[in-house]
């Protein structure tokens, strides 16, 4: 499975897509630190979680269009066609399609990881700041779910038809219409614009009300769900 | 021949890839861009935001979109290794040549479909003062011929190169080169044109024109270029040098190649729009220039004629002088780079003259020897495209059926070094005009119409008393105000009606000028009863003289007037806007060291007191004060005004940027606080009425006529502490 796993990391970002989506973030990334998170969010720092935050949650529809585009390798109709040689393998189809999704996960984290590089630089750079450990649990709380969530929901989709996958990747977009209710803020990123405000001190430290952390973990727990749901579909369809 | 045949096959197979089509719909999809990152028209004019932006991005973005996909396109037969094949059947210089015409042709086709794609948004965008003339010249100049000129870009470096890595490389590295090191220099800023400001009101032939030149020079350029590549395609199994050889042997593709780069060339060092003026502006050695001894002023006319089809400028003006020297004598005329001035007599005699090669503050020098004759009448002739001194604000010497604006040596040869005579400069200005444009000479002088002519046009004369002079023309609307014991004659543009009366502009005008003249006093520059205000194309300021004031049009955009910093509702903005010539124009501001105190606190303060005096108490402290006590509140909470030792750590262009939004809240927010603050302080608005009318009315210091916040202070008997609102 190690094989099958490093090989589709391989295919998956040692070609000129993954190339050219890394190149598309950091300059959409650029333009984002240099434009808005510089001048800090809710009267914090630039450097602060808040603004950290809301830094990730404007680079997450991208990165939701990444992962999501990574899974359009597997669910593509080129690769249905690819795949009556590849389920006549020795290997359980289930253990198969885990080594591609974890491929497309590693795919989604290298992305989001790059971000963060990014981000990281550009404090350096403009502040001398390097307290990088206070970010860490924004960036989990932000991207963690949202990207389990686009991995299991898009397999899902690219099982059905896999034409959904593009619709979906609109979904962020259409979230960051939305009212959503303060406890949903994460998925438009209006949490970290209100939540210091509404704290009343200055420069609070980075706090998830547990409204919000419930609502991020039922969407980890959905996307699990789903990508679960989307392998069985899988195997019945393939029945 | 053989490429015309081929070229419906090429488009169809270039038509039919996908690649292609992501392309052209990333490209219809680009002038998004200009609407939300890149703006590089930084006017507020409607067209600035909703038409130059999204042109110019989608331009930028479609050229190396198609640089791209040409490299791609070039590529495909190398790539799957079926060159030796397809070279076998066709020369690859028809191959070369059949898959540029196709390429060309999508581009084409892409400029088309954004065009059409946009032609909604844009007019909902723009509202009122969209035009179909301005919206299909934006896009074929800033857009349309971009596409082109980066496929040729694109297909030169890779018929130079035949690898497509590097040429993407090189393509992108021209690129950059454009829209970063040239992009101050608007004839070497192939990707995107040096436009900072498009007109709503009036028309933008000017602007075009150049960026029409520029595309042009490039598109001869790269052509050039291209053509030189093309006959660097390997052939025959030679290398770049041997296939050049080989495709130059006939002489027209070598000979068309020089031709097209030396028309750029020429097109290059000729170009009619910019002056050479020194760039050092400290330097002003035309005023220094010694009177000629015993020359005094008499008399000037000048009759001036306009082609506004053409942008051009022909007159006739003729000068009497008085010289009692005795002696032969220089005079030195101001004339605007571009006109070429011949017939040059003195008293019906030919005279030598001389026009320097120097320019400063957009004239050059004309030097005439008058004869040692008392009486001396000098008359010449002038004609030309006028030249402006600033690349990157191109427009100020727009000259259409629409609108144009000839000030000074624009209008005819300045004298420089005459001393005047008993009645000082006396002129009589002859202008004829298309029937649709009326004459406004910017001062008090009144224009009248002397001719109908029997070719639609209408001569117009005025009397005036200056060595220069500014006449300002155009489709004007004019209305007639009487406000503040005079009359106002309000000009705005005829295509600004629908904005202006939805701003209610005549009665904020009447508000306005009520108002001021009341509390603070009349206008210094008014001539006696009348004042002109007079709405000018978009210019990047304003300016006042005697007898009339300016109003540029970006103040009064629909966007502007709906800016809530600036007051609640449109009419309050243009309420503003219009208290600016008390505050700003009447009494000037030093707005140059970036301070809180500026024009805007005082007029922000008196926007309020009318608006309050209008419709009440409760609304001016509900969308005044509230809401500057609300901005002043977050600016006081804003991390770098708490941490400032963090905005001197950025790298200069970003603390400018956060600077300037900064001052920007304590001009228009804090300090109308701090003078409210004051006018507590003092006893009450009448009291502060008073200081402001003493203020106003205050005798000037011509080195420094500036109001300082000091001299606010000062006449408050305050101090700056006493005023601060933490």
């Amino acid at each position: 499975m190690g094989k099958i796993f490093r090989y589709e990391c391989r295919r998956l970002l040692w070609n000129k897509f993954f190339i050219g989506l890394a190149v598309v973030l950091l300059l959409y990334g650029a333009l984002v630190l240099h434009a808005v998170t510089i001048l800090g969010v809710a009267h914090t720092a630039p450097f602060s979680p808040w603004s950290f935050g809301d830094y990730l949650s404007r680079m997450l529809p991208l990165l939701w269009i990444g992962m999501l585009f990574f899974l359009t390798f597997y669910t593509s109709p080129k690769a249905r066609r690819a795949a009556a040689l590849t389920d006549a393998a020795p290997m359980p189809p289930r253990r198969y399609a885990l080594a591609r999704c974890a491929a497309a996960l590693t795919g989604g984290a290298l992305l989001s990881l790059l971000c963060m590089v990014e981000a990281a630089v550009f404090y350096v750079r403009m502040f001398g700041w390097c307290g990088w450990g206070s970010l860490l649990l924004p960036a989990l709380a932000t991207l963690l779910p949202a990207l389990v969530f686009a991995l299991g929901s898009g397999w899902l989709l690219g099982q059905i038809r896999p034409w959904l996958v593009y619709v979906w990747m609109a979904v962020p977009f259409l979230l960051a219409a939305l009212p959503l209710p303060e406890a949903l803020g994460l998925w438009n990123g209006s949490f970290f614009t209100a939540c210091p405000l509404a704290l009343e001190t200055l420069d609070p430290a980075f706090v998830l009300p547990v409204a919000a952390a419930a609502a991020q973990a039922v969407l980890l727990a959905a996307g699990a769900a789903l990508l679960a749901w989307g392998n069985r579909l899988r195997n019945i369809t393939k029945k | 021949m053989k490429a015309m045949r081929l070229f419906p096959l090429e488009l169809r197979r270039l038509l039919q890839s996908r690649l292609t089509w992501l392309m052209m719909a990333l490209t219809v999809a680009s002038p998004v861009l200009g609407l939300v990152l890149y703006k590089p028209a930084d006017s507020t004019t409607m067209l600035s935001m909703y038409l130059a932006n999204p042109a110019l991005a989608g331009g930028a973005a479609g050229a190396i979109l198609f640089g791209l996909l040409a490299i791609f396109e070039l590529d495909r037969a190398c790539r799957s290794r079926v060159d030796i094949l397809t070279d076998a059947v066709v020369s690859p210089l028809t191959t070369a040549l059949t898959r540029l015409l196709a390429l060309l042709t999508a581009a084409v086709l892409t400029a088309g479909l954004t065009m059409l794609v946009w032609l909604p948004i844009s007019a909902g965008l723009i509202g009122s003062v969209f035009t179909g003339a301005d919206y299909v010249l934006a896009y074929l100049l800033l857009m349309g011929l971009a596409l082109p000129l980066g496929v040729l870009a694109a297909a030169a470096a890779y018929q130079f190169t035949r690898r497509a890595d590097l040429s993407i490389v090189l393509f992108i590295a021209f690129c950059a080169l454009s829209l970063t090191v040239w992009v101050g220099d608007w004839q070497l800023c192939w990707l995107n044109p040096c436009v900072w400001a498009l007109s709503d009101d009036f028309s933008n032939s000017r602007i075009f024109r150049s960026v029409a030149w520029m595309r042009l020079t490039w598109l001869s350029a790269l052509a050039g270029v291209w053509t030189l590549s093309y006959l660097c395609i390997r052939q025959y199994g030679k290398g770049m040098l041997g296939s050049l050889a080989r495709s130059a042997r006939r002489i027209y593709r070598p000979a068309i190649a020089l031709a097209l780069l030396a028309c750029s060339g020429a097109a290059y060092a000729a170009q009619p729009f910019i002056d050479r003026s020194n760039p050092d502006l400290t330097v002003m050695s035309f005023y220094e220039i010694p009177y000629a001894e015993g020359v005094t002023f008499v008399r000037r006319t000048a009759q001036v004629f306009p082609d506004t089809n053409a942008g051009t400028v022909t007159g006739r003006a003729s000068y009497q002088f008085q010289n009692t020297s005795g002696q032969e004598q220089s005079i030195s005329f101001g004339i605007t780079p571009g006109y070429i001035i011949s017939n040059v007599k003195a008293n019906g005699t030919d005279v030598p003259f001389t026009v320097s090669g120097y320019q400063e503050y957009n004239e050059a020098r004309l030097e005439v020897t008058i004869p040692a004759q008392e009486d001396v009448e000098l008359t010449m002739e002038y004609s030309g495209f006028p030249q402006e001194s600033l690349p990157t604000m191109q427009g100020g010497k727009e000259l259409s059926s629409e609108y144009l604006c000839l000030e000074n040596a624009a209008l005819s040869p300045r004298v420089m070094n005459v001393l005047p005579g008993e009645a000082g400069y006396p002129a009589e200005i002859e202008i004829t005009l298309p029937e649709a444009m009326i004459a406004i000479p910017f001062g008090s002088s009144r224009a009248e119409v002397i001719a109908e002519n029997a070719d639609g046009t209408r001569t117009w004369r005025y009397e005036t008393n200056s060595a220069g002079g500014i006449l300002y023309a155009g489709d004007y609307i004019c209305e007639q105000i009487e406000a503040g014991g005079m009359t106002i004659e309000f000009y705005y543009g005829r295509k600004h009606q629908a904005v202006m009366e939805e701003a209610g502009a005549v009665d904020a005008v009447k508000a306005v000028v009520d108002y001021c003249t009341e509390h603070y006093g009349k206008l210094s520059y008014g001539a006696g009863d009348t004042l002109k205000l007079i709405q000018s194309r978009v210019a990047g300021g304003g300016y006042a003289a005697n007898g009339a004031s300016l109003l540029d049009e970006a103040d009064f955009t629909i966007a502007n007037l709906k800016d809530t910093s600036k007051g609640a509702v449109p009419g309050e903005i243009f309420i503003h806007e219009l208290v600016h010539q008390w505050w700003g124009l009447g009494n000037m501001f030093d707005d140059s060291d970036g301070s809180p105190w500026s024009s805007e606190g005082l007029t922000v303060y008196t926007t309020y007191r009318i608006v309050k005096e209008l419709y009440g108490a409760d609304y001016a402290q509900k969308y005044y004060v509230d809401q500057w006590q609300q901005v002043v509140d977050d600016y006081y909470l804003n991390f770098y005004v708490r941490h400032p030792e963090y905005l001197e750590m950025l790298p200069e262009a970003e603390r400018l940027n956060i600077a300037g939004s900064l001052s920007g809240v304590r001009r228009y927010n804090e300090m109308p606080l701090k003078i409210l603050k004051a006018e507590q302080l003092v006893g009450g608005e009448e009291a502060m009425d008073q200081i402001l009318h003493d203020l106003f009315n205050r005798e000037l210091d011509p080195m420094y006529p500036y109001l300082t916040y000091q001299e606010f202070l000062d006449a408050c008997h305050l101090t700056e502490e006493d005023l601060n609102l933490g």
